[in-house]
């Protein structure tokens, strides 16, 4: 029979302690649950009317022309009554002004007058999208207008055809966000397909023909059928329940990257649930002592704090998930335009639940030892201050088996993906060892130094004082700190390397779907000859007779074999390439087609010379055996290519478009586009500069979102000094009474105190550098391939900010110590 | 010479809304090197009456001259040279800080005016009371005795002027009572120290000067031993 008044009195006689204990439970689960949530809700918006977000029932889709076969099959489908049809195009084009004296490169969309089957264009004027796309007329998003200082109303050159801006778009049902296009929208009627005269072979062409069927059709059958037809790895056919969507394939990834930080915030929040619990039931220890010495058996005391454990984890964990989707509203401010606009925001059931498991899992873990532990107070503690000192014995390593369990199989839970799960578990397992290892080897080393002065000396002592959790919190300090340092180190070396160091000579205009026969009057154009790239579309069929699996390549979170690949013919090497394996291009051993491969190739999936790749290449297989395997500077913004075949080859035969990179003044970029744009409408120029800009500020939004979702795990940090300070609150006060009895000023306690925090905030502080530093280098050099700075002086002012944190939260925690006067600490110890 | 006076010492505590008497007008002074003990039942008043002596509590009422100084209205951070320079003491539960090994508690106070001969001047104490080889050893790893030798170090190392002791043998057995009490009878001799305990052993206060007696925090006797 519990004793519920006994329960009653330890949750309300806990204090302080037992909220440090309840905010670390809520800290554990609310990144997951806002992120999770948030999740859901992002998915339930785009997913609500999947219809909506893919604007048909059955979506035909290649970036080549489609074949006649599907386009026959759909045609009969729509004959017979079946099905609806409309066709759109959609592909990026330099826009000019009705002068020609401004161009900008616009994502261009041209549809059919069925178009949107389900949703709604929605216009500034509020007038019907079709009645207003009618032949001659141009819909606008509002930057093309502010770039390009138009209004509606105005002329505007889309290729070889001058339309009218007759309105503004708002709202595009299959386009929720528009940060992923390099470039304002410009719907154009399909009837003014042929005036634009931009549909030239091997253009970079999206090719759409989207269904709508009657309600009750059996979509997958009819899906099937259509993919009976289509021309295998070229086209595809899906229906809107199966279609990928690239805005959620971007929210999966970005909240798949937030989950992370999620489980990393949980783990160190568990460090201080541990921390919070061992400190609140030392507090105890003489209760349960007395307990036990009035015949309290050991099963009375752990089920009755098993029971305060559980109250205050309950109250943790209803607050986790109540700031965790409060914090799901704070997300569209955080995220700032990245979202769409009309997301609503709704209580995931699902997310609710996995909080609740989360919450309680992280606390009958990360409680186990603590409540464990009581077994071990003897009766005979009432009449001791002192506890016993603790043996790492069977539970603690059983605990500790349980909880790297328990975190992998929640990391591969929300990871999915086994094989990244599987490294994020090594990676945050070996960063917190490290970190742990590294604290135990300085304060091993600190315990030894001889100083002679008197504060600085007693700071140290301090920091070994029984029950202190000096080496927990520069744990989860230094842990946390590393995350937070690195993500805004590698931040910064990107930011360099492509934006503010952009090279002196790096090429920064990109033409592409440059016509064979346009090469020379672009040369004239732009008064220099520069090297010009065939670009053959592709897509690769099989490794070595192996199929790609498209499905499963898909599913991979980094680049895949199932996308189209751009080919090229050339016998020499580029500047910024270099042989890898074997000495030249191709291979006098080799008979029939060879091809040389990039090493990004290879780690997608293991190749070697010799091995046999089959390709489609506009419909006509080719198999080519690798002949060299080649790497290149990945810094360098110079135009690269997968797959390099013999300049002496059948490619040169194929259909194929010509690009080039030159390097232009940047008060000559438009000029230029504007030159070759009035001369060759269907040629696109791409302002690398400007695009890098763009991709930078997402980047740096995206990097804003993780870093306060990474702050949380810092709290963890700053709760465990709270819950320090507590736990060691009577040998503090102890120390600072006998300071002043014996002559100390109250500035001679508060240096003690301040030294105490500083080093440990310094400590803290220099591990996460060292960390952060190591890691942010071999993620520059090694992965991203790019010249790694330091950054000393920020480095050292997040080194600041974190000793000034660990002083202010350690002090402020240590204020009513400082404030103690001796006469009543001393009369509490004699009254004992 | 006086060197410590109670002039009209009231202590009043208040425990919720009810105000507890502890002392009540007491006056009396200590020359300059006597033996003075403080005698009388448990809950007499005798600790609260050295507290306020000391200047670790201030009275109700009345004032506290240590040196012609009144201290009674002085801030902690005012007291702290006076308990650095002026004053030792030894409190029946040692209160040694347990941070520190043996001979840095000792130093500690001689640290704290920065006396560069603190090192040595431990050392020497150290010697005296027969703990050299304890002088690496924490509080947790010596005895009652060994503990209170330490304290007794303590409060001597910056040669004070006045020493309060409280209760310095309750917690000992009988041997190293005696031999605490010898100790720092002796020590008190050597460096012509004022020395005010508190006690309640009659052996001890036979020792001493004078012996004040308080009952429910009043004086009520007071007796001279002869030398």
């Amino acid at each position: 029979m519990p004793h519920s008044r006994f329960i009653f009195r330890q949750l309300t006689r806990s204090g302080n302690q037992a909220a440090v204990f309840v905010l670390c439970v809520t800290l554990s689960i609310v990144t997951l649950v806002a992120v999770n949530g948030f999740g859901d809700s992002i998915s339930r918006s785009l997913l609500r009317d999947a219809r909506t977000l893919h604007s048909g029932d059955i979506i035909l889709h290649a970036h080549t022309p489609l074949s006649r076969p599907l386009l026959d099959a759909a045609a009969d489908l729509e004959r017979s009554g079946k099905a609806q049809t409309v066709r759109i195009y959609e592909f990026y084009s330099v826009v000019r002004s009705g002068m020609g004296d401004d161009s900008l490169l616009a994502d261009i969309k041209i549809a059919g007058p069925a178009y949107p089957f389900y949703g709604r264009v929605t216009l500034a004027s509020g007038r019907d999208f079709q009645s207003v796309l009618t032949p001659g007329a141009a819909v606008v998003e509002r930057p093309l207008l502010d770039r390009m200082g138009l209004s509606v109303g105005d002329p505007l050159k889309v290729g070889e055809a001058t339309l009218t801006i007759r309105d503004v778009v708002v709202h595009e049902p299959d386009r929720p966000v528009s940060f992923l296009s390099f470039g304002p929208r410009v719907f154009v009627a399909m009837s003014d397909l042929d005036k634009l005269d931009l549909l030239k072979r091997g253009s970079r062409v999206r090719h759409y023909l989207l269904l709508k069927t009657p309600e009750g059709t059996d979509l997958e059958r009819m899906a099937d059928r259509l993919r009976s037809v289509a021309v295998p790895g070229q086209e595809r056919v899906e229906t809107y329940r199966t279609a990928r969507s690239r805005i959620k394939g971007f929210f999966d990834n970005f909240l798949f990257f937030l989950a992370l930080i999620g489980i990393f915030t949980l783990l160190l929040s568990g460090i201080g649930i541990q921390s919070a619990l061992t400190a609140l039931l030392k507090e105890k220890e003489r209760t349960i002592a007395a307990v036990k010495a009035m015949g309290g058996t050991g099963r009375f005391v752990i089920g009755h704090y098993i029971a305060v454990v559980g109250i205050l984890g309950a109250i943790g964990t209803v607050l986790g998930l109540v700031l965790g989707f409060a914090l799901q509203w704070a997300m569209p401010t955080l995220f700032g335009g990245l979202l769409p606009d009309d997301l609503p925001l709704t209580l995931s059931f699902r997310a609710m639940l996995e909080g609740l498991v989360l919450g309680v899992m992280a606390v009958a873990l990360f409680a186990f030892l603590p409540l464990h532990r009581l077994r071990e107070i003897k009766p005979g503690a009432v009449f001791r201050k002192e506890s016993a000192g603790r043996r790492r014995g069977l539970p603690f390593y059983l605990a500790a088996a349980a909880l790297f369990l328990f975190f992998t199989a929640m990391v591969l839970w929300q990871l999915e993906d086994p094989r990244i799960g599987i490294w994020f578990v090594l990676g945050i397992s070996g960063l917190i060892l490290l970190t742990a290892l590294a604290a135990a080897a300085i304060l091993a080393g600190l315990r030894r130094l001889p100083l002679r002065a008197l504060a600085p000396r007693q700071a140290l002592r301090g920091l070994f004082r029984p029950g202190n959790a000096t080496r927990a919190t520069i744990v989860t300090l230094g842990a946390a700190l590393a995350v937070l340092f690195s993500i805004f180190l590698v931040e910064k070396n990107l930011d360099a390397a492509f934006v503010r160091s952009y090279p002196a000579d790096a090429p920064n205009l990109f033409f592409i779907d440059i016509q064979p026969d346009q090469t020379a009057g672009v040369s004239e154009l732009l008064g220099t000859a520069p090297r010009y790239y065939p670009v053959i579309r592709s897509r690769l069929l099989s490794v070595n007779d192996e199929k790609i699996d498209r499905e499963r390549e898909r599913k991979r979170r980094r680049d895949n074999l199932a996308r189209t690949f751009n080919l090229t013919y050339r016998d020499y090497l580029l500047d910024d390439e270099s042989m890898l394996e074997g000495n030249s291009l191709f291979r006098d051993d080799i008979d029939g087609l060879q091809v040389s491969v990039l090493d990004t190739v290879v780690d997608m999936r293991p190749m070697a010379i010799g091995d046999r790749l089959e390709f489609n290449i506009q419909g006509v297989p080719v198999t080519a055996a690798v002949s060299s395997i080649r790497t290149r500077t990945k810094e360098s913004i110079k135009p690269f290519f997968y797959f390099v075949f013999p300049e002496d080859s059948l490619l040169k035969h194929a259909p194929q478009s010509i690009f080039t990179a030159v390097r232009v003044p940047k008060d000559k970029i438009g000029e230029t586009q504007n030159r070759i744009a009035d001369r060759f409408p269907n040629i696109t120029a791409i302002d690398v500069t400007q695009a890098i800009a763009d991709f930078a500020d997402i980047v740096h939004r995206l990097s804003v979102v993780v870093r306060f979702f990474t702050l949380f795990s810092l709290l963890a940090g700053v709760l465990i000094i709270v819950s320090s300070v507590l736990a060691t609150r009577f040998a503090r006060t102890q120390e600072a009474v006998y300071f002043k009895v014996l002559g100390a000023k109250s500035r001679f306690v508060l240096t003690v105190f301040t030294l105490e925090n500083l080093i440990i905030g310094l400590i803290s502080a220099a591990l996460a550098l060292a960390i952060s530093q190591t890691g942010a280098w071999i993620i520059s050099v090694r992965v991203l391939d790019i010249a790694y700075r330091p950054y000393p002086g920020a480095s050292l002012l997040m080194g600041a900010a974190t000793v000034l944190l660990v002083v202010a939260v350690g002090l402020s925690a240590s204020l009513s110590i400082l404030k103690q006067r001796p006469v009543i600490f001393l009369r509490e110890q004699t009254e004992e | 010479m006086t060197v410590l006076e109670a002039q009209n010492l009231t202590k009043t505590y208040a425990i919720g809304d009810r105000q507890i008497p502890v002392l009540g007008d007491v006056s009396f002074s200590v020359s300059a090197g006597e033996f003075l003990v403080v005698a009388g039942a448990s809950g007499s008043g005798k600790t609260t009456l050295l507290t306020l002596l000391s200047g670790l509590d201030r009275p109700t009422a009345g004032s506290v001259w240590i040196e012609g100084t009144d201290i009674t209205h002085l801030s902690e951070d005012e007291l702290a040279p006076f308990r650095n320079e002026t004053m030792g003491f030894v409190f029946q539960s040692f209160h040694l800080v347990p941070s520190l090994n043996a001979l840095e508690n000792v130093m500690f106070p001689a640290e704290l005016r920065k006396d560069p001969d603190a090192p040595k001047k431990a050392a020497s104490l150290m010697e005296r009371v027969g703990l050299s080889d304890r002088r690496d050893n924490f509080p947790h790893q010596l005895s009652g005795g060994e503990k209170q030798r330490v304290a007794l170090c303590r409060a001597l190392i910056n040669d004070p002027r006045i020493i309060f002791a409280d209760e310095p043998t309750g917690n000992l057995d009988s041997e190293n009572s005696a031999a605490i009490l010898k100790l720092m009878l002796d020590l008190r001799e050597e460096r012509g120290a004022t020395l005010v305990m508190v006690t309640h052993s009659p052996e001890i206060a036979a020792t001493a000067d004078r012996t004040i007696t308080l009952t429910d925090g009043r004086i009520t006797g007071e007796q001279r031993h002869a030398a």
